[in-house]
């Protein structure tokens, strides 16, 4: 049959067009596409790796801001606490001082008041033994009147004297 | 508006049934002085090959296409023109024609010695050789292009033409040659995806009824045993140590070799019958497509002699089933030229095996539409 038996024109052109084609192709069609193919493939995996990292540092940013949001946070908040602690520590100083100070005014005053006490009772026992001295002088001024009675006194005291003696 | 529609949709299958009717017994009546018509004859006159290239419409052009033969004193070259209608050309010395149905050389062109035919070599540029050229040319112009692309245009995304030829190429690349080569896959890819886009646009060339398509080219058993050549000498040529031990003292016991060499022998046979299985697949399949068509649209010949009505009839069902055929055969041009590709991957994937590690065995996918 026609049909199979091969023609040889049609072998011979068949091997000619195919390695003309093989060899164009061969040459300046396949590497180009095969590398140009593989580079941009590796390219949208470079892209795709390098947007993973940044989603993935981007996240790692907002956590590490929030950590630090927090810490800040806190910090505050123990500023704030030993603050609120030296400010009663300091009035709790401060009262305990005020304390010292009025209970040494207190002694001081104390003491003088007993100074001025003692003083105060000197003169007094001063001023007593003076009004006594002066109403025993006038006591006696009133009774030395009678003669009698200065001789009998003279007399008394003249005894005291020689008793004494 | 759908009113409308429908109406249009009726009145458009009534122009297609009458058309239908009255061509034939036109055709019947304007060609009544001619003989019957063969079948068998123009089946086989569209499914080999000829020294020029119809046009449509008319049986008496052709496209003359050159003729070069190297005949008894040398060459020869001519146009097609010259000996066509049954015409002999005589050029120095020499007469040509193109040898009747009854001749010995049916269809081919002899030289006439002594009123005896006798072929001379013929180098012409026939319908197939000339589709051959086409061919090449549009695979080279297709591939280059995304080449150029890719020199140019660096990683931009190829769209339109070139993103279609691309996303074939990484295709066939990526989904056959890669997975079953492994390492080796750049040392071949450039042969196997010139034959995978070759085959494919051979195949679906010949889809096209007019002229830069229509020749049944991969439906030719030339054109698919040198590419079933080419494989069989990458196989053999490339082929490793491993390989030729595999074939010639294969892991078998002793008595399967030894004194009758039986595996050894079905393995050799074996060798063989690859490129042969290659070179039968893609023929039978793509000149079968071509032969239903052809058969289908003759119907309407056959039938047309029984009266306008079967006629008519018949054109309807024989163009709704051609065009069904038609369909599946641009599916069967993709497959065809997928499955020759992948085999010829798989045939030199045997001949690259090393016995390092324990051979592994794809599966052997049995495609054999």
């Amino acid at each position: 049959m026609e049909l199979f038996t091969p023609d040889f024109g049609l072998i011979f052109w068949m091997f000619v067009a195919f390695a003309i084609l093989f060899f164009v192709l061969y040459k300046w069609g396949w590497p180009a596409i095969l590398k140009g193919v593989e580079s941009r493939a590796d390219l949208i995996d470079k892209g795709v790796e390098y947007a993973q990292n940044a989603k993935e540092q981007l996240d790692h940013a907002r956590e590490q801001a929030d950590a630090a949001l927090a810490e800040a946070r806190k910090q505050q908040a123990d500023m704030l606490r030993d603050a609120d602690r030296m400010k009663t520590q300091i009035i709790e100083e401060a009262k305990e001082a005020a304390k010292k100070e009025a209970a040494k005014v207190m002694d001081a005053a104390k003491l003088s008041i007993e100074q001025e006490r003692k003083e105060a009772e000197k003169q007094f026992r001063n001023e007593v033994s003076a009004f006594a001295l002066d109403i025993a002088t006038k006591v006696v001024k009133g009774e030395m009147a009678d003669k009698a009675q200065q001789k009998k006194l003279v007399d008394s005291l003249l005894d005291d004297m020689e008793k004494q003696n | 508006m759908p009113m409308l529609k429908g109406a249009i949709h009726k009145l458009a299958t009534f122009i297609v049934i009458a058309v239908a009717m009255i061509c034939p017994a036109v055709a019947s009546a304007s060609s009544e002085g001619e003989s019957k018509i063969n079948p068998k004859e123009i089946i086989f006159e569209h499914l080999g090959d000829g020294y020029g290239w119809e046009v449509p419409f008319n049986h008496h052009v052709r496209i003359p296409l050159p003729i070069i033969v190297w005949g008894q004193d040398g060459l020869h070259c001519f146009m097609s023109s010259k000996v066509d209608h049954g015409k002999s050309y005589t050029q120095g010395n020499a007469t040509f024609l193109i040898s009747p149905k009854d001749g010995e050389y049916p269809g081919k062109l002899v030289e006439i010695v002594d009123g005896k035919e006798y072929r001379p070599w013929d180098f012409s540029i026939t319908k197939n050789v000339c589709a051959l050229f086409i061919a090449v040319i549009l695979v080279i112009w297709s591939v280059l292009a995304v080449a150029r692309w890719h020199k140019t245009m660096g990683h931009k995304a190829p769209r339109k033409f070139v993103g279609a030829m691309e996303s074939l190429i990484t295709f066939v690349y990526d989904g056959v040659i890669k997975p079953t080569l492994g390492a080796k896959a750049p040392k071949f890819a450039p042969y196997l995806l010139t034959v995978f886009l070759f085959i494919l646009f051979m195949n679906l060339l010949g889809l096209i009824v007019v002229f830069p398509g229509g020749a049944n080219l991969t439906g030719n058993i030339a054109v698919t045993l040198v590419l079933a050549l080419i494989t069989f000498f990458i196989t053999n040529f490339m082929g490793t140590k491993h390989y030729w031990k595999e074939i010639l003292w294969p892991d078998v016991p002793l008595w399967l070799k030894f004194p009758i060499p039986i595996m050894p022998l079905i393995e050799i046979f074996g060798v063989f019958t690859k490129p042969a299985a290659l070179t039968v697949r893609l023929f039978a399949n793509m000149m079968g497509g071509h032969m239903i068509v052809i058969v289908l649209t003759l119907l309407i010949f056959i039938f047309g002699a029984m009266g306008a009505a079967v006629a008519g009839a018949t054109t309807v069902v024989s163009v709704c089933f051609s065009v069904f055929m038609l369909l599946i055969d641009v599916l069967v041009s993709f497959i065809q030229a997928y499955v020759f590709t992948m085999l010829s991957t798989l045939f030199i994937s045997f001949g690259q095996e090393d016995g390092h590690h324990e051979p592994h065995k794809p599966a052997p996918q049995s495609t054999k539409n």
